[in-house]
């Protein structure tokens, strides 16, 4: 293995990361302060690279406005989620289960009536490569590492600085002691919902653009999204760092040494050999 | 129970009634395979252990079942128990290390653990296939006295009744197992594992024990399959269709043993009768579970009961608005 292709395979284990540690926020977003199993994740992530596709393809905008737009879109999108989806539902994991199976279901079929099975790619946001020290690197792999970077700092601060987000940590931790706090669970609630997703929409554009989307594409992104939360440990928000991280080196990495479905099923291995030493995962606490 | 009775003597008299027509023979004798299935997940769910990678385990009894015939010229009769007992092997291997975890982190490590199922069937092309196994041997004819030689070959009608007895079989068997005093323990875990071990149930045993209960029901149920379609693909057996199986399971209603039946029948049915709309089959799939979803909190089966509740509610005041009449 030469310098350049472990320069080239790091800017892709980041990139992953990113990608990865942004489906895996929204879902431990939900999953913490509302207790919902989002299985829909999958299903926005390949929404929403469809309308960033159809926006910079069908309607011609440029790259970076229909990914604003696509986020703005999704954010909307997670406002009816909330209030038509999880709110009616609110403490019944199995009915929640069954209405975000029924919307993986529904979006699929739709975007599959809508599109066909044929494979789409969003424009790339930025094309050609960059000389970093002596090694040629993809700029759009850089792009997605630090749009990730940026987007994980700016919800870091928002839930460590802002009442909000602290008023979020509250519902996650007691939501009847939130209440007697006087703050409002349901627009909490829904704020939450909105921020994941808009995570999910960053991260099918951006995802979108590096691959390519088929209206199934999701699944594997949702496999992935639930191994890095449950790696960090559910209600852990900086575990999702960590996990995010060591995910998307496993993934970049291991293709290097093993082909096809082996690598897959390796880097599961992994994450349920951890998960059997730490079983409540790496920062998590008991369930 | 009349009912009971009646509702079977009614499947027996099905190939009539639909006049032997193939295609729907096929899809209730799919219907009843998925009943094993779910039925057996359902079992593994008593003791609190939500598996979201069932699937996986009817596609280990499948293949393995399927494989076995056909490089070692096994009968099919003899493999598809084989089958069962390779997944229930399976479970107990994985389900021992798994009894660490609890509720949610169980379910999701059941969903990785199914993965990994999936994906070593899949590295293990040389037996496997690369394009999916083909080719798996028919059930072999079968000889039973008083009634006869019967043979598989291009017919649907001894296949239904084969899946049909099958299904009773197994059901009764999970039936009997939830309402013995292992279902008692089962159930106790589930409630809460500190209280069960407390009084001395052995927590790990039961569980591993459900697992590989439930596990055995699949791979009988996913061997049997395989003899049936005679061409598996790992689609059938990956991440989403396990979801479906859950799905199946939570639409029908968790609560009762009928559950699971009645979600797997009406489920997998609805989008073989409505095959002529093409992609948007799914659509109506959708609508079915929005509105169980909305109307019914318990499932299909919790419909029942609040039918009855309502009756009973309606019955009680008809009582008193008589009795304050007189």
């Amino acid at each position: 293995m030469d310098a350049q292709t472990l320069a080239s395979t790091g800017i892709s284990a980041l990139m992953l990361s990113a990608i990865y540690i942004l489906m895996a926020l929204g879902f431990a977003l939900l999953l913490s302060v509302m207790g919902v199993l989002n299985f829909a994740h999958s299903a926005l992530y390949m929404v929403a690279g469809y309308i960033c596709y159809e926006f910079t393809v069908g309607f011609g905008l440029s790259g970076w406005l229909s990914l604003i737009l696509t986020v703005v879109v999704m954010g909307a999108f997670g406002v009816f989620l909330e209030r038509f989806c999880f709110r009616p539902f609110f403490g019944d994991t199995n009915r929640i289960i069954v209405i975000a199976l029924a919307l993986i279901v529904i979006l699929e079929s739709l975007m599959n009536i809508l599109v066909g099975t044929a494979v789409r790619k969003v424009p790339d946001f930025i094309s050609g490569t960059i000389k970093f020290s002596g090694f040629q690197v993809s700029q759009q792999r850089i792009l997605v590492t630090f749009i990730g970077a940026a987007v994980l700092i700016a919800l870091i601060i928002l839930i460590q600085n802002t009442r909000r987000g602290q008023q979020m940590l509250a519902v996650a931790q007691d939501f009847v002691g939130a209440t007697l706090q006087g703050i409002n669970i349901y627009r909490t609630m829904a704020f939450a919902t909105v921020i994941a997703c808009a995570l999910a929409a960053l991260a099918g554009s951006l995802g979108g653009a590096v691959y390519y989307l088929n209206p199934f594409i999701g699944d594997q992104m949702l496999v992935k999204a639930i191994e890095v939360v449950i790696l960090a440990g559910i209600g852990s928000i900086s575990g999702v760092f960590a996990g995010g991280l060591i995910l998307g080196i496993i993934d970049a990495f291991l293709p290097m040494v093993l082909s096809g479905v082996a690598t897959d099923a390796t880097g599961l291995g992994i994450v349920v050999l951890i998960l059997l030493f730490r079983p409540q995962g790496l920062f998590g606490h008991e369930a | 129970m009349g009912g009971l009775i009646g509702l079977i003597v009614l499947l027996f008299l099905l190939p009539m009634i639909i006049q032997q027509q193939t295609y729907y023979l096929h899809v209730f004798i799919i219907v009843l395979i998925y009943i094993i299935v779910v039925s057996s997940l359902r079992t593994v769910a008593l003791s609190g252990q939500l598996s979201v990678g069932h699937a996986a385990f009817m596609g280990v009894g499948a293949y393995f079942s399927g494989v076995i015939t056909r490089e070692l010229a096994i009968s099919p009769w003899l493999a598809i128990p084989l089958g069962g007992l390779a997944s229930m092997l399976v479970a107990v291997l994985i389900g021992y290390p798994f009894t660490r975890v609890r509720a949610i982190y169980f379910s999701m490590i059941s969903l990785f653990g199914g993965i990994i199922i999936v994906d070593l069937i899949m590295v293990a092309q040389k037996w496997t296939g690369a394009a999916g196994l083909a080719n798996i041997p028919l059930l072999s004819p079968i000889n039973i006295p008083g009634i006869g030689n019967i043979t598989f070959l291009g017919q649907k009608l001894p296949y239904y009744y084969c899946t049909l007895i099958l299904t009773l079989v197994c059901l009764f068997i999970l039936y009997r197992l939830e309402h013995s005093r292992v279902g008692i323990n089962w159930k106790a875990i589930a409630q809460s594992h500190m209280v069960a071990s407390s009084v001395g149930i052995n927590e790990a045993y039961y569980r591993v024990l459900a697992l590989a209960v439930g596990c055995f029901f699949a791979g009988l149920a996913g061997a049997w399959y395989a003899h049936y379609t005679l061409v598996l693909g790992t689609s059938t057996f990956g991440f989403l269709p396990s979801i479906y199986l859950v799905m199946y399971m939570l639409v029908g209603g968790q609560k009762r043993f009928a559950g699971p039946i009645i979600g797997t029948t009406i489920l997998v049915m609805v989008p073989e009768l409505v095959r002529s709309l093409k992609e948007s089959a799914p659509l109506v799939l959708g609508a079915i579970m929005v509105i169980v979803v909305f109307l019914m909190p318990q499932g299909i089966v919790g419909l029942f009961d609040q039918i009855r509740v309502r009756y009973r509610k309606s019955n009680k005041r008809k009582v008193t608005e008589s009795v304050a009449g007189n």
